[in-house]
């Protein structure tokens, strides 16, 4: 009766991971697959003369190392100065940095640029969403939006989404953000595909059915819809996705644009402790949201599920670190027969098909940015595919520790300039 | 921002692009999915073809053909998978891909009287080909459609893949090449739908491995496909992915086979001796198999005692040269000029990979031909259609073009029908009289001698009787009451070691009846080379004849052995 028990269970758990992964699967190559999804991703060719102005916002905690080289890329985008204001935004014990950023305001002073301030807060909670808001209070253009310390952002960006804002008449524009440094370490090829298919692909399937958790960058809003929304919710560990479903049940429409040409680079977290770190503040942040429930307010039954979909996936991903060795267990010490052996083939071959996307995955990435990806990087990548997902795995099981323990400090990712130094040899292929 | 901003006009970064000048679009392209609508008269044409298929394989069906050795295989190893959850009530020696028993066995399983539903294990499982060939007709008129552009063509190749009595025959017939075939066009039928999207790149993989592990000679097929895939695809956003995902699909079945063996124990022979001189004593091996499959040789195809003349031709002579001459003609034609007649290369290389198979010397059975039909249709009626065209050239014929193209392809139906000699309609027997062929003849009843045969032995055999027979009554002794445990086929009687050694012990005296058909001597005769079979024909030898019955050239026995 137990061994039934055991062979129903293995057989039920093989059919759902073997769904859920082919979903996955599909929403990773949606645009590929769907002529219309790709010509709706792609930004326009030609852009439209400056009309909205824009307020930027570079939250900043201990960013010595890289905040003067993100103001400046900033203020220096191919965008008329009067029409753009930067706040770079920093608590008060972060002395290094707001030093770093006033160092480079009077720099720019000198030459005549006197659209970036600096915005100090000294109340908890100290975190991103906190930041915003209490910059949020000072901005004055049509448009806010939020790059990280460690962007390294398009000078036509602005124009862009001027372009289509004004021309599509969205009030939401989230753009491309990209993992630029595929071969600094053991998980940043991995880590660098999860960005490029979550945003080129993924986001586009969200925002098309109205249910899209936004990202932390390089994301444009209307002034006014953020007044009304009353900023970003400071308890939460992801606010970005918070804010898109928040959006998302409003009924207001959210235009993703991925252009390899625009996207704005990053870099994957410099070790592993930071990396679990910040897939642990994620998983957390996404259980944070399912639980506030915003996603039940949404119009659709379509909309609430996908956006369930998504919040619930950390616990599915924790309980799938639990479920691997103990599935692997069980067929070798109960010597299951060849048919339910064969039931739980069905994942491992979804898990092949995983990984040959990814493979050519690593090809379009690197196709696309100018850059060459060489069969040494797909054998790395095969080395770490497995021991990656049971980081992320643990990441998952170790927020939903935090999450019963009640834990909800901001655990921050540092950033070392990694994804600058070899990008800027790479310029982007049609930059 | 106000929400009545007039948008100002755009203005291009750089040099504004010149606008390509406006082409006409080609009407038909088979590279870019640009295929004519069907239309009235094309949905006409698909409904007459579908009806024709209907009628022409569903009418008679449960009593012409005789019921054949191999249906009666694969319809026991359904019931295997039904009853016993089991590849083969025997042991499973991976002599095909068990996917063709799959699928009968998921067709059984819901039906309410399971096996007998339709009379009998057989019967059941002709009512699936009957599907299956409508399903077929649809997907073949589709696929040449496709191919040609022309509504034509595809009612020509569907003509053919109906009404030939090659086609009725074989495709009546419970095999796995039908199953595989209907795979196979599904496949094709997927990569040529007007967008080729990743999903649906991936489904046609899927459906091309389901069809190689159905029957293995889809293997012949495939190059064509992938030279298919790699028109549609080149030059498109997703090409990277559908060029690795289409092969991935197609091998997944594959890897799940291959996982059956390796879980079993099965994959490699034991010291992984490959010597076809010695074959594994202690347990199958799926590699061994097809290693074994590989290395066999017959050879005599052509010879005047080989298929083509002593089966193929004489059934339907017409098909085969019509055939043979519209594939040379399509290779040329494709060949000649690949980018502009792809629909041609792509018709003449499917029929010349599985035309090479039938000839590169291996053994070759009776149904062997099953999958030639539809692709010689197919190449038959693209070069009908073509010619077709090429009469608006002559001026004479370009005004009574349009009544041409109905009249002399009808005309040319119609004196394949009602010409005895033919074989489509009508045929002349064996004592010069002109009647309904063989196929559509009400009072011609092959398997009623067979269900009589059955009779006689409810009536008289003990359920307990050791009976050798051929496998086409497998079905009914094993899963209609009484049942019949010790009733084996000749194969498994001398091959398989429990029935071989344990059962009959090779001792003709543990025999006690023989089930007989002239075609069953034969199959022993043949299958006797090392005398695998000696203490059967000397049971038969030692036995009285105690039933028979005779029609035409069949002769059904049964023999009490002394």
């Amino acid at each position: 009766m137990i061994v039934a028990f055991i062979y129903f269970v293995l057989v039920s758990v093989s059919i759902l991971l073997t769904v859920q992964s082919a979903h996955v699967l599909y929403l990773m190559l949606y645009t590929w697959d769907r002529a219309d999804a790709e010509r709706r991703a792609r930004a326009p060719e030609s852009f439209l003369p400056p009309h909205l102005s824009f307020s930027v916002l570079l939250p900043a905690r201990h960013e010595e190392d890289v905040i003067q080289s993100t103001i400046e890329r900033v203020v220096r985008a191919d965008y008329p100065s009067e029409l753009l204001e930067v706040f770079v935004i920093c608590s008060e014990d972060d002395t290094g940095t707001v030093a770093k950023a006033e160092e480079k305001i009077e720099e720019l002073g000198r030459e005549g640029l006197h659209n970036v301030r600096v915005v100090v807060f000294g109340d908890k909670p100290i975190n991103k969403p906190h930041g915003l808001n209490a910059a949020l209070p000072h901005t004055t253009k049509d448009v806010v939006t939020i790059f990280d310390a460690e962007d390294d952002i398009h000078p036509k960006i602005f124009s862009l989404v001027n372009t289509v804002m004004v021309q599509e008449q969205v009030r939401v524009v989230q753009a491309g953000v990209q993992l630029m440094n595929y071969q600094s370490n053991w998980y940043s090829t991995l880590n660098v595909l999860e960005y490029f298919f979550w945003f080129k692909s993924r986001l586009h399937y969200h925002a098309h059915y109205g249910s899209i958790p936004l990202g932390g960058n390089t994301v444009f809003f209307a002034r006014e819809l953020l007044m009304r929304l009353g900023g970003w919710d400071d308890r939460n560990l992801t606010e970005d996705a918070d804010m898109g479903l928040r959006i998302s049940a409003m009924g207001e429409t959210v235009r993703v644009v991925y252009d390899d040409r625009y996207v704005t680079k990053e870099e994957t977290p410099p070790t592993l402790g930071h990396f679990i770190r910040q897939r642990t503040r994620w998983s957390q942040g996404f259980m944070q949201t399912l639980k506030k429930g915003t996603w039940k307010e949404m119009p659709t039954r379509k909309q609430r599920w996908l956006a369930f979909y998504v919040l619930a996936f950390p616990r599915g991903q924790a309980l799938l670190g639990l479920y691997l060795p103990l599935s692997l267990g069980m067929i070798l010490i109960l010597k299951v027969p060849v048919l339910i052996a064969l039931f739980s083939y069905l994942p491992v071959l979804l898990l092949a098909a995983h990984f040959l996307v990814q493979v050519v995955g690593l090809y379009e990435f690197t196709g696309a940015h100018g850059l060459e990806a060489s069969p040494k990087a797909v054998v790395r990548m095969a080395i770490a595919w497995f021991p990656f997902q049971m980081v992320l795995a643990y990441a998952a099981l170790r927020a939903m520790r935090r999450q019963m323990l009640g834990r909800h400090d901001w655990e921050k990712t540092q950033h070392v300039g990694a994804h600058r130094a070899p990008t800027e040899e790479a310029e982007s292929r049609v930059g | 921002m106000s929400d009545n901003t007039r948008p100002p006009q755009p203005v291009a970064v750089g040099d504004a692009p010149q606008r390509p000048a406006r082409r006409r679009r080609p009407r038909f392209s088979v590279e870019r999915g640009w295929f004519p609508p069907l239309g009235s008269k094309g949905k006409a044409a698909l409904v007459f073809s579908l009806l024709t298929g209907v009628l022409t394989h569903g009418y008679h069906l449960f009593r012409y053909p005789l019921y054949l050795t191999d249906e009666g295989i694969y319809m026991q190893r359904a019931w295997s998978l039904v009853r016993e959850t089991s590849l083969s009530p025997y042991t499973y020696d991976y002599d095909h891909a068990p996917m063709g028993w799959i699928t009968l066995a998921g067709w059984v399983f819901p039906l309410p009287s399971q096996f007998e539903t339709f009379g009998n294990a057989i019967n059941t499982g002709r009512f699936l080909m009957l599907l299956v060939h409508v399903a077929s007709v649809y997907l073949l008129f589709e696929v040449t459609r496709r191919l040609s552009g022309s509504v034509l063509a595809a009612t020509v190749a569907a003509f053919f893949f109906n009404v030939s009595p090659l086609a009725v025959y074989f495709q009546r017939q419970v095999l796995l090449d039908n199953l595989m075939m209907f795979w196979l066009l599904l496949s094709l039928f997927v990569l040529l739908r007007r967008e080729t999207t990743i999903r649906s790149v991936f489904g046609g993989g899927l459906a091309l491995g389901i069809a190689l592990i159905t029957k293995e000679n889809a293997v012949f097929f495939v190059p064509t496909f992938m030279y298919l895939l790699y028109r549609r695809i080149k030059g498109s956003p997703s090409s990277r992915f559908t060029s690795t995902l289409w092969p991935f699909a197609a091998a997944a079945p594959i890897g799940a086979y291959v996982t059956y063996a390796l879980l079993k124990n099965e994959l490699m022979p034991s010291s992984l001796d490959f010597d076809l001189n010695n074959p594994p004593a202690d347990h199958v091996s799926l590699l061994y198999t097809l290693w074994w499959q590989l290395n066999r040789n017959q050879g005599t195809l052509l010879s005047h005692n080989g298929l083509l003349h002593t089966s193929w031709l004489p059934r339907d002579g017409i098909l085969l040269v019509a055939g043979l001459i519209a594939m040379v003609i399509c290779l040329f034609w494709g060949l000649r000029d690949r980018k502009r007649n792809l629909g041609f290369l792509i018709a003449g290389t499917l029929a010349f990979g599985y035309s090479f198979y039938l000839l590169r010397g291996s053994v070759v059975l009776d149904f062997y031909i099953t999958p030639l039909i539809p692709m010689f249709a197919m190449n038959i009626g693209m070069v009908v259609d073509r010619m077709m065209k090429a009469s608006y050239s002559s001026r004479m014929l370009q005004r009574a073009h349009s009544g041409l193209r109905v009249a002399l392809p009808s005309l040319v139906v119609l004196i394949l029908l009602a010409a005895p000699s033919t074989g489509y309609l009508m045929t002349v027997n064996t004592e010069g009289v002109t009647q309904i062929a063989d196929q559509y003849q009400s009072k011609l009843n092959l398997t009623g001698m067979q269900h009589a045969q059955i009779a006689w032995v409810r009536k008289n055999v003990p359920t307990n009787a050791r009976i050798v027979m051929d496998d086409d009554l497998w079905g009914e002794l094993h899963d209609v009451r009484p049942f019949y445990p010790y009733a084996h086929s000749h194969w498994n009687a001398s091959s398989d070691p429990d029935l071989r050694d344990k059962l009959f012990k090779k001792k003709w005296q543990n025999i006690d009846y023989i089930i007989m058909s002239n075609k069953m001597r034969k199959s022993i005769l043949a299958n006797n080379a090392d005398g695998r079979e000696n203490w059967i024909l000397q049971a038969l030898r030692n036995s009285d004849r105690v039933w028979s019955d005779t029609q035409g050239d069949i002769k059904l026995e049964i023999y009490r052995v002394q």
